[in-house]
């Protein structure tokens, strides 16, 4: 941003009488704003373009020609300009506009979801003219039609600022709601049969300036003025956006967008936005349960009980074994505070290193740990270069998403895509590379100026890469799993060989579950303890803290189940972890889970694995406890605590600490506050960042400095495919079966379903057609299914979404495999 | 002997006009701006007025209304519009009687009767709830609940007093009082001042 103070570049303006400085190119409307006076509008919205469609920020300019009426949205400062906000002619001018616009605008506020925070209403109070000469009768349309599942549009209510349609348009890059119609009819539409379907359909609905745009989960469950809001972070991501929590009578009611310039700009996807329904869904778990011990040999079965009783049995079942054989998977919805505090039971106090937050769906820590941090706003650098690597943001990380497109179409940001399948970003990308499934340190060799396997079309592609990059000093890598059905190490090696080729690149981990990287800074992860240190450099630390500390590397999620299905484990604690459903070798996790003696959930659903659980203790939600969060960045941000949990669940930290008293008497820490001083005293990342302070933290949130370990790797060798076999790539999207859509009535029905698609050169040749059925087998299951033709889709791959309806693609995915090739078979 | 006087005092009342009433055998008529209990109130064609909009519950000063809105059904409708009041509570442990709710009322949907002769065993029962504050659909007149006393002729007023400024207030009788066209009590003029209770009672 331009420093304002320098003299060179500032521009000296006269508002009101008062000499102010404003920015080079500032509009007229944001420097007064920023300077203390406000000019009413309804179309400017400082995120996306001026278009004055309004006419409401009428004010009288005067550049050297005399004073005339002129939008302060479009106007930009400049120097010695001279700006009446009062005059006469200036509130005549508002006066009319919002004559005009009530004109049409029914007056129906008392039942309108937007009354009581209304710009339309605030503003008549403050600028309008005050009394009502209309008395014909006005406009009226058929009242809301749905735009789609979740938003509504009253038409009559609109006021034409363009903002939802420069929204869709700019912003998402879903134009499809446009104006139509002309004159008095221009109305606000979608195509004909042609839903608004967009992932970030409810931004319309928050900066709509009237009730014209309202959302599903929200209408007429309350009015404004019975809200209670605090600000708080959306844990349902990793990018952490800004969210501000709205409750009436201990119920949340609406989550909305909070404008962080450095995270989410005011901006949520529908899945974001609407998922606070699960949160308050009467199936969520209210108090700890335990298997009935009666029923030997029989079905298990769940019993409400005590926290006291379920207590007690967890530490029997920890006493009963030995600690190697305990394992702890999950941990990424927790706050770090309650991450810190596991981390402490299962490392500190059991002695156990089996210990991942992490479903074999991310990257190895110390892979990321050895990598150059980066932040959005460094990646998105105006001219940057940004090299994708894997995962699509568009369907994983949504907020993260809108900021990329920005960074691409408005500052001049070039995008490079190195992936096996098309993205949400392909179209804008400098240059869309589909790197078979594998193969990405292959692509990164060939930038690198290395011979490297790959066909000669790709490379050809890639000399033009490395020009581009050569050119630039800013490059930022987005690090994401290419497919779930090959081994993270494919796009790990690649990003390592890009450090060393471009030693200032910086990288952004796309790993997509909510505080997952608070899990891996806490130490939720083998072979690390709280603060990213290995176990060697952090056990003198936390020696006076910690009764005992594992010496051994221990297992990743992958090589418990492994290790479970061996017998070698005997109880498994699920920190809201859901691994039948999401660990992607769905066989691997069943046959281990029938092996462990003791499974321990602490959940706030009974998810398919808390119902094999035989002790279930009962956990608050994001919106139910105070705490921080980490996102990808290695931003610290608060999360607040809005409503009561149901029944006597309580937050993680809590159980958590409940646990440590139950296993070692008088072990501190046993307040939230002495939980919060530990994080800081053992914790070298956190030694300056005061966990009991979090609250005070502004909407940008603080960035740790984390440092960065040294490189350290082990290559996999990737077989070569066999003719005739197609390598299998998983990928997610944004709506899947995930347990807090399933119980969100906003999301439930939005997952696409499962498409699994081959390119139709390949189905030509193995003679098949979109309506035949093939078996696919892997090298563990088969499935039966149809393909889809897609041209995108690269030769010699099959490409499926994960977690949806329809066959289930988990059976043909063997996790000890680096790669999954699959045979296709007619039927 | 002086405390003769005294009797004096008691022996002359005797033969006075009696001034209280031996109520509740016999009740007082009351005043017609006086504040009851509230009526929730419907259209002559049965459908509820409240739609829901929770202004009420907003200005009340002793925060005991809760409302809340839901979506009319398209088929069966229970309030014209969108909109109708779904849940829709008073706690009379909490109300002070101000009438601001009925000034409030962007419908004239709540307006007071003038019953304040209800009692209670158990806090929860303080609370009225919708089906219970809904005059009538038949007759428009209040329910009368078994833990009220109610007298012949007592239900017919329901009509709440407005001002000039309120939503359905009349702009031409600023400075005046109007009541609000509700069913149970019909129309009437507006007027100045109150009638005091005397010559209410004397019409009678
Ligand atoms: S629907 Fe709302 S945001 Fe869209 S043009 Fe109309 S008033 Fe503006
Ligand atoms: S009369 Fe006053 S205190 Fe009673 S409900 Fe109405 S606004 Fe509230
Ligand atoms: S009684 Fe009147 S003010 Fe209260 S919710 Fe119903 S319509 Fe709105
Ligand atoms: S805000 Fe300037 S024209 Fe709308």
């Amino acid at each position: 941003m331009t420093d304002i103070t320098s003299a060179e570049t500032a521009v000296s303006i006269t508002v009101d009488g008062k000499k102010v400085t404003a920015k080079p190119g500032e509009l007229l409307i944001d420097a007064c704003e920023r300077n203390g006076t406000y000019i009413p509008r309804f179309c400017h919205h400082s995120r996306m373009q001026p278009v004055g469609m309004c006419r409401m920020c009428l004010v009288e300019i005067d550049t050297g020609r005399g004073p005339a009426l002129q939008p302060s949205c479009m106007i930009e400062c400049s120097n010695e300009m001279v700006v009446d906000t009062q005059s006469k002619k200036t509130i005549k001018a508002q006066e009319g506009v919002l004559e005009f616009l009530l004109i049409n605008h029914p007056l129906d506020c008392p039942i309108c979801d937007k009354g009581g925070e209304c710009p339309l209403q605030d503003q008549t109070m403050a600028f309008g003219p005050g009394e009502s000469r209309f008395i014909e009768e006005k406009r009226t349309y058929r009242k809301p039609i749905p735009v789609n599942e979740n938003v509504f549009l009253d038409r009559e209510r609109c006021v034409l600022c363009d903002r939802c349609t420069r929204f869709a348009d700019q912003v998402a890059g879903d134009s499809l709601i446009h104006f139509i119609d002309r004159g008095n009819k221009t109305q606000v539409n979608t195509y004909p049969d042609q839903p608004f379907s967009s992932y970030f359909s409810g931004n319309t609905v928050q900066i709509c300036p009237v009730g014209a745009l309202t959302a599903a989960p929200f209408r007429f469950k309350a009015r404004p003025w019975d809200l209670t809001e605090v600000e708080s972070t959306s844990t349902f991501d990793s990018v952490g956006n800004r969210i501000s929590v709205q409750e009436s009578r201990d119920r949340v009611l609406r989550f909305t967008g909070v404008d962080s310039d450095s995270v989410n700009w005011g901006w949520l996807t529908d899945k974001e936005r609407f998922i606070f329904e699960a949160y308050s869904n009467e199936n969520r778990l209210s108090g700890p349960l335990t298997t009935n011990e009666v029923a030997e040999g029989s079905q298990k079965h769940a019993v409400a009980t005590s926290w006291s009783e379920a207590y007690e049995k967890f530490v029997k079942a920890i006493n009963e074994t030995t600690p190697e054989r305990i394992a702890v998977i999950g941990g990424s919805r927790l706050t770090n505070e309650a991450q810190y505090i596991w981390s402490k039971i299962a490392k500190g106090i059991i002695g156990t290193d089996n210990v991942d937050a992490q479903l074999d769906d991310g990257f190895s820590p110390e892979v990321l740990l050895s990598l150059n941090p980066s932040t959005i706003d460094k990646t998105c650098k105006p001219g940057g270069v940004i090299i994708l690597l894997g995962a699509d943001p568009k369907e994983e990380l949504g907020a993260l998403y809108l900021r990329l497109r920005h960074a691409i179409l408005q500052d001049q940001c070039k995008l490079i895509e190195l992936t096996p399948t098309k993205t949400g970003l392909s179209q804008l990308a400098t240059h869309s590379i589909r790197v078979p499934p594998g193969k990405t340190l292959e692509a990164v060799k060939a930038l690198s100026g290395e011979p490297s396997e790959l066909e000669d079309d790709i490379l050809k592609e890639l000399t033009k890469v490395q020009k581009i990059i050569k050119n630039n000093d800013s490059i930022s890598v987005l690090l994401g799993r290419t497919s779930l059905a090959e081994t993270s190490s494919i796009v790990e090696e690649g990003a390592i060989k890009l450090q060393e080729y471009l030693p200032k690149a910086s990288f952004l981990p796309l790993l997509r579950r909510g505080n997952i990287n608070g899990a891996i800074d806490m130490g939720l992860s083998p072979g690390l303890l709280p603060g990213r240190c290995d176990l060697e450099e952090g056990s003198d630390k936390l020696q006076n803290y910690w009764p005992t500390c594992p010496t051994h590397k221990g297992f990743k999620t992958k090589e418990m189940f492994e290790a479970a299905t061996d017998g070698q484990i005997d109880v498994l604690i699920l920190l809201a972890a859901d691994p039948i459903m999401d660990f992607p070798d769905s066989q691997l996790v069943q046959e281990a889970l029938d092996r462990i003696e003791t499974v321990i959930a602490v959940d706030i659903f009974a998810t398919d694995s808390v119902l094999q659980a035989d002790i279930v203790l009962a956990a608050a939600t994001a919106t139910e406890i105070e705490g921080s969060f980490t996102n990808l960045e290695g931003r610290i941000s608060p999360i607040r605590k809005s409503v009561t949990p149901p029944g006597t669940a309580r937050p993680d930290w809590m159980i958590a600490l409940d646990l440590v008293q139950y296993l070692v008497p008088n072990l501190g820490p046993s307040t939230f506050k002495e939980l919060c001083e530990e994080i800081s005293l053992v914790s070298g990342i956190h030694k300056d960042f005061d966990f009991s302070k979090v609250e005070q933290i502004d909407k940008e949130g603080v960035v740790l400095n984390r440092g960065k370990n040294k490189t350290q790797t082990s290559l996999i060798k990737i077989p070569k495919q066999k003719a005739n076999s197609f390598r299998l790539v998983v990928t997610r999207s944004m709506y899947d079966k995930g347990v807090l859509s399933a119980h969100s009535s906003a999301l439930k029905g939005l997952a696409p379903g499962s498409r699994i698609k081959a390119n139709p050169k390949d189905m030509e040749k193995l003679g098949i057609t979109s309506d035949s059925t093939v078996r696919l087998i892997g090298l563990k299951g088969e499935i039966q299914t149809r393909l889809t033709p897609d041209p995108e889709t690269t030769r010699g791959t099959i490409h499926a979404l994960w977690n949806q309806d329809g066959p289930d693609i988990r059976k043909l995915i063997d996790s000890s495999l680096p790669v999954n090739d699959l045979k296709i078979e007619k039927i | 002997m002086s405390y003769l006087k005294g009797f004096l005092v008691t022996f002359r009342q005797i033969f006075q006009k009696r001034v209280t009433t031996p109520y509740p055998s016999q009740k007082r008529a009351k005043p017609e701006r006086l504040h009851g209990r509230h009526v929730l109130g419907r259209y002559e064609d049965g459908m509820e007025k409240c739609i829901g909009c929770e202004l009420c519950a907003g200005v009340c000063p002793a925060n005991c209304i809760y409302v809340r809105g839901a979506d009319n059904p398209i088929e069966n409708p229970v309030s014209p519009g969108e909109r109708y009041g779904f849940v829709y509570e008073i706690n009379y442990l909490r109300c002070i009687h101000c009438d601001l709710c009925v000034e409030a009322c962007p419908t004239g949907a709540i307006t007071e009767s003038k019953m304040f002769e209800f009692s209670f065993t158990n806090r929860n029962d303080a609370i009225y709830t919708r089906e219970e504050l809904l005059v009538d659909s038949e007759s428009g007149k209040p329910k009368q609940l078994p833990w009220e006393d109610w007298r012949e002729g007592e239900d017919l007023n329901t009509s709440g007093w407005l001002r000039a400024t309120s939503p359905n207030g009349d702009a031409s009788y600023e400075g005046q009082i109007a009541w609000s066209g509700d069913l149970g009590y019909g129309i009437r003029k507006a007027e100045i001042g109150q009638s005091d209770t005397e010559t209410l009672e004397e019409e009678q």
